[in-house]
């Protein structure tokens, strides 16, 4: 059976620490594009962690979110692509051909979550910087969008080693950048047509929810909402 | 070459991931040398490597994932190309008991370390003025030449106790073998220093159990949690082990919600993840604790009794904490009586449950007497060195020890002769009344052993560069973020890259060509040796080692500047990118959205909401901050999570010398501090200045966001 890989991102567990943001930069080449480009919004992050207040001091909470590609099933981002750059692949992800794409920034206008990136210029490391990059992973030219794989240099050479020993890959052996580096453990990635998978379990928790599940786009990221502690429960 | 050439090649390199056009500027490319290989690899292969990330005291074990690539390196003195084993991510060792696998924001960055444009690649010594930061390369060999002559002169004329030496805060065979040289050349011990020391809550701990050394909380295990101040899931003591653990409290006890308190003046990353948030005015977090005791006794849920040996270090304890009723805490924190006395229940009826007090709130002039009364809380309720509450992690290495504080020999009458520097930088961290700069440059001869040229080791006249972690022997013997014992060492994961040498090597070697031999001399030839061979060092008894000591009263914080003419607490705060500053050279962590601003590449000032308006301050406008003892100027950030009698502001930025990414970029709040300290242990006490604000110009672009850079805002002012 084919693979469909999701994720589940538990916010009760979530401390809003942002390891995952360092782990995908290390782990997928993403340029740091200095302080004058970040300030005209050209930084680049496939994860972020979203913070919001909540209340006044000192009555006041914060929730934070990570929010990566949700790897539509049915994904805005494809229809509009001239090229077909921005397409489903095989395993349900929404795959980025990089020389396809022409640069029209259609797909970033029409994705709802905002977690597309264009390249606004050649990406620069400043040597010996060029050493950190990871040789799995293809550097994307100025012109290009760019955003969260699901690391699938990763699961491509899971795929290809489960095969060649004929075997599935088993659930919890692949992970993302972000999900292995994740402390608390908040982002569970696996196979969802496999019911037995811990994702696929997680998925259909009565705390689950999507991000703007209403407007259709079938995001594969199930997001478990915070756990509320009340006297009842000790 | 023009600067566009220059840009132009390296896009090239960048682009094809190869280092063949890296010749030096002017020498055409067939005339780079490519040494021989000096390991066997496969093309394309990855093998994992362990490693122990340096980035701070949690000593986190790490795989590194090695492939093959080209490097430029030096060897034998000349500049080269080499094929070889380049570590390309770091992930958490699984098999390690602290870091599980996993590994915190920094630990991620750590790599950029090694790979660093302004890593010092060889040794350098001072030819300019002092600080003026020219240097010129040198000879290992005649560097050591150097120091080997100065060392042979203090030691001849019965000055040895004038060499100094000044580090961090760090343990394992390092720190023993640097305590060793010194012990046996004749010098003092060495200085740790670091900005956020946990001095406080050592002696804390020693006091109260009789073990002098940082807190594990068992949050996997617990069912009721009050944190006062501590950053555990960010900046402070063992975050990724805090962090895994916090996960399974949240989800990985089947059938128990875990109610997770937090009680502070700023809310911190850790208190964002709080259940219920208790605001305090800083400095008496440690009355909250006191009054939940008070209620505990009062009601007969736990007698005093139950907190033994932690109960008696507080004074009145026995009585039942009479001068900490419920009122009496309201008038000292403003909570009211009934939520004090809802918590007190909650907290003793939910076991296990934990308290645990650290960072801002430990620096005070009372932080002491904060630390022992969170302590007493913990004993009271039976919540030491029992699943679900405080343990201790084994340790075969002794603690660091109450380390030599920098104060004394910034107090002391004379300057040290020689002073050796090994990657602290107390010139950046150290308030204005410390005068450390002053005191630098007093000191005859200074010798840095850091990879970096920082405000402080500008100031020295040889550098001797370290090698970087993955090119060294490492190796850790974590002092907390474990129940049981979680020692690791490994070695190199690389090659090194440049002429550096491994510092404990340099300290080896250096002992072996004295004059005078040491007495007796250091039983190694070389570091490897020494990692591999037991310790000299006792281990840490496991039983409480020091007889009870006298109670410690309560004493009310002190504040530098009258409130009058400086209205609001300042609160300076552990970076969760940057941390002190020491990480403020790596691009990664500045490109890093502040997990409560999404700032990068910034510093800030985080006022209230209310506060701002008052005083006409909007979101990025510039502020001054002023203390009694200097200012400083940030944009403003308004956050909800702050009251309207304090300002907070972020370590780490604000660097004068710091490598091409934290050089002239934003401000830094250690020089507003004054330099109150907590009596005891001498440490500084941060939280404790008083200042001033005042908007003196519009926003000047300084202040960049990433919550504004995707087009969505999901928030501005916390009314979003
Ligand atoms: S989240 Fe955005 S980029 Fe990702 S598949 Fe959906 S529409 Fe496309
Ligand atoms: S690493 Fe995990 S806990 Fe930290 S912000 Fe990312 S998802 Fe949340
Ligand atoms: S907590 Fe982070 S910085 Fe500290 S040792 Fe672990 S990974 Fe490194």
């Amino acid at each position: 059976m084919a693979y469909r890989w999701g994720m589940v991102v538990d916010l009760d567990r979530c401390t809003g620490c942002e390891a995952c943001v360092t782990a995908c930069h290390a782990e997928n080449n993403l340029p740091t594009v200095g302080a004058d480009e970040a300030a005209r919004g050209r930084a680049m992050h496939w994860i972020r962690v979203e913070r919001y207040w909540e209340g006044e001091f000192p009555d006041v909470r914060v929730k934070f979110r990570p929010v990566l590609c949700q790897q539509c099933g049915n994904a805005p981002c494809e229809a509009v692509c001239p090229t077909y750059a921005s397409h489903q692949n095989e395993d349900g992800l929404n795959a980025q051909v990089y020389n396809r794409c022409i640069g029209t920034r259609y797909c970033g206008n029409a994705c709802m979550y905002n977690v597309r990136f264009f390249n606004f210029f050649h990406p620069q490391w400043e040597k010996p910087l060029q050493l950190q990059l990871n040789p799995d992973v293809s550097l994307r030219e100025s012109g290009v969008m760019e955003k969260c794989t699901f690391c699938v240099q990763r699961i491509k050479a899971a795929k290809s080693a489960a095969k060649a020993e004929d075997r599935a890959i088993a659930d919890g052996s692949l992970q993302p950048a972000c999900a292995q580096a994740c402390p608390a453990g908040a982002l569970v990635f696996g196979d969802l047509n496999d019911p037995e998978s811990r994702v696929a379990r997680l998925s259909a928790s009565p705390r689950g929810s999507k991000l703007l599940e209403d407007l259709g786009a079938e995001p594969k990221i199930t997001y478990l909402h915070r756990q509320g502690w009340h006297e009842s429960n000790a | 070459m023009t600067p566009m050439d220059r840009r132009r090649f390296l896009k090239v390199t960048a682009i094809t991931g190869t280092s063949a056009a890296l010749a030096r500027c002017g020498n055409p490319e067939h005339q780079i040398i490519r040494f021989v290989p000096e390991e066997e690899l496969t093309p394309g292969i990855a093998v994992w490597k362990p490693s122990v990330c340096p980035l701070c005291n949690a000593g986190c074990g790490v795989l590194a994932r090695v492939m093959d690539g080209d490097a430029e390196v030096f060897r034998n003195g000349e500049a080269g190309v080499t094929r070889m084993g380049l570590p390309r991510k770091l992930e958490g060792d699984p098999a390690h008991g602290v870091s599980q696998g996993r590994l915190c924001v920094r630990g991620q960055a750590a790599l950029q370390v090694t790979y660093h444009p302004d890593r010092l690649a060889s040794p350098r010594r001072r030819v300019g003025e002092r600080g003026s930061g020219a240097f010129e390369d040198i000879t290992w060999d005649a560097a050591l030449t150097e120091l080997i002559g100065r060392l042979d002169t203090l030691v001849e004329a019965g000055n040895a106790g004038q060499i100094a030496f000044i580090g961090r805060p760090r343990r394992g065979r390092r720190a023993e073998l640097v305590a060793e040289f010194l012990r046996r050349i004749g010098a003092p011990a060495p200085v740790a220093f670091e900005f956020f020391d946990d001095a406080v809550i050592r002696r804390a701990n020693e006091l109260s159990f009789g073990r002098y050394q940082l807190p594990t909380i068992d949050l996997a295990r617990t069912h009721y949690l009050i944190g006062f101040g501590a950053d555990f899931l960010g900046t402070w003591n063992s975050p990724v082990a805090h962090g895994a653990a916090y996960g399974r409290m949240r989800q990985g006890q089947p059938g128990t919600v875990t109610k997770f308190v937090q009680v502070e003046p700023r809310m911190s990353q850790t208190g964002a993840s709080a259940n219920e948030w208790v605001a305090v005015p800083p400095g008496t977090e440690g009355v909250v604790a006191l009054g939940l005791a008070h209620v505990i006794m009062r009601d007969g849920l736990r007698p005093a009794s139950a907190a033994g040996r932690a109960g008696a270090m507080v004074e009145g304890f026995a009585q039942g904490l009479a001068a900490f009723a419920p009122a009496d805490v309201e008038r000292y924190t403003g909570i009211t009586p009934a939520r004090i006395e809802r918590l007190a229940r909650e907290f003793a009826a939910n076991g296990p449950a934990v308290a645990v007090i650290g960072g801002p709130a430990l620096a005070h002039t009372n932080g002491l007497a904060q630390a022992l009364a969170v302590n007493a809380l913990n004993a009271l309720v039976g919540s030491v060195d029992v699943p679900g509450g405080v343990l201790f992690t084994p340790t075969e290495v002794a603690p660091v020890g109450p380390p030599r504080s920098l104060r004394e020999v910034v107090g002391g009458a004379a300057a040290p002769q020689l002073l050796l520097l090994d990657e602290a930088n107390p010139v950046y961290a150290s308030p204005p009344g410390w005068h450390v700069a002053d005191l630098l440059q007093r000191v005859p001869f200074i010798v840095s052993f850091g990879a970096f040229v920082d405000e402080t080791s500008v100031l020295a006249d040889l550098l001797l560069p370290d090698h970087s972690f993955l090119e060294s022997w490492t190796e850790s013997s974590p002092e907390s973020g474990s129940a049981d014992a979680a020692n690791a060492t490994a070695p190199p994961a690389m090659h090194p890259l440049y002429d550096t040498r491994s510092m404990p090597d340099v300290l080896l070697d250096v002992a072996r060509r004295l004059q005078r031999p040491l007495d007796p001399p250091l039983p190694w030839q070389t570091f490897d040796e020494m990692v591999q061979a037991p310790t000299t060092v006792p281990a840490m008894p496991a039983a409480p080692s020091r007889a009870p000591d006298t109670p410690r009263a309560w004493a009310d914080a002190r504040f530098d500047g009258e409130a009058g003419t400086y209205p609001f607490h300042f609160l300076p705060y552990a970076s969760q990118a940057l941390l002190d500053g020491s990480l403020a050279h790596l691009p990664w962590l500045q490109e890093l959205p502040d997990p409560l601003t999404t700032a990068m590449w910034s510093a800030w000032v985080e006022i209230n909401p209310g506060t701002a308006e008052r005083l006409g301050i909007a979101e990025g406008d510039m502020v001054e901050i002023t203390s009694a003892h200097g200012s400083v100027r940030a944009p403003a950030v308004i956050s909800p999570g702050i009251g309207p009698t304090a300002v907070a502001m972020p370590a780490g930025q604000g660097h004068d010398t710091f490598t091409r990414y934290a050089s002239g970029r934003g401000a830094n709040p250690v020089h507003v501090l004054a330099p109150l300290d907590e009596p005891e242990t001498g440490a500084l006490a941060w939280s404790a200045t008083r200042v001033r604000i005042a908007r003196v110009g519009a926003a000047d672009g300084s202040l960049i966001l990433f919550a504004g850079a995707t087009r969505e805002r999901p928030d501005h002012h916390g009314r979003g």
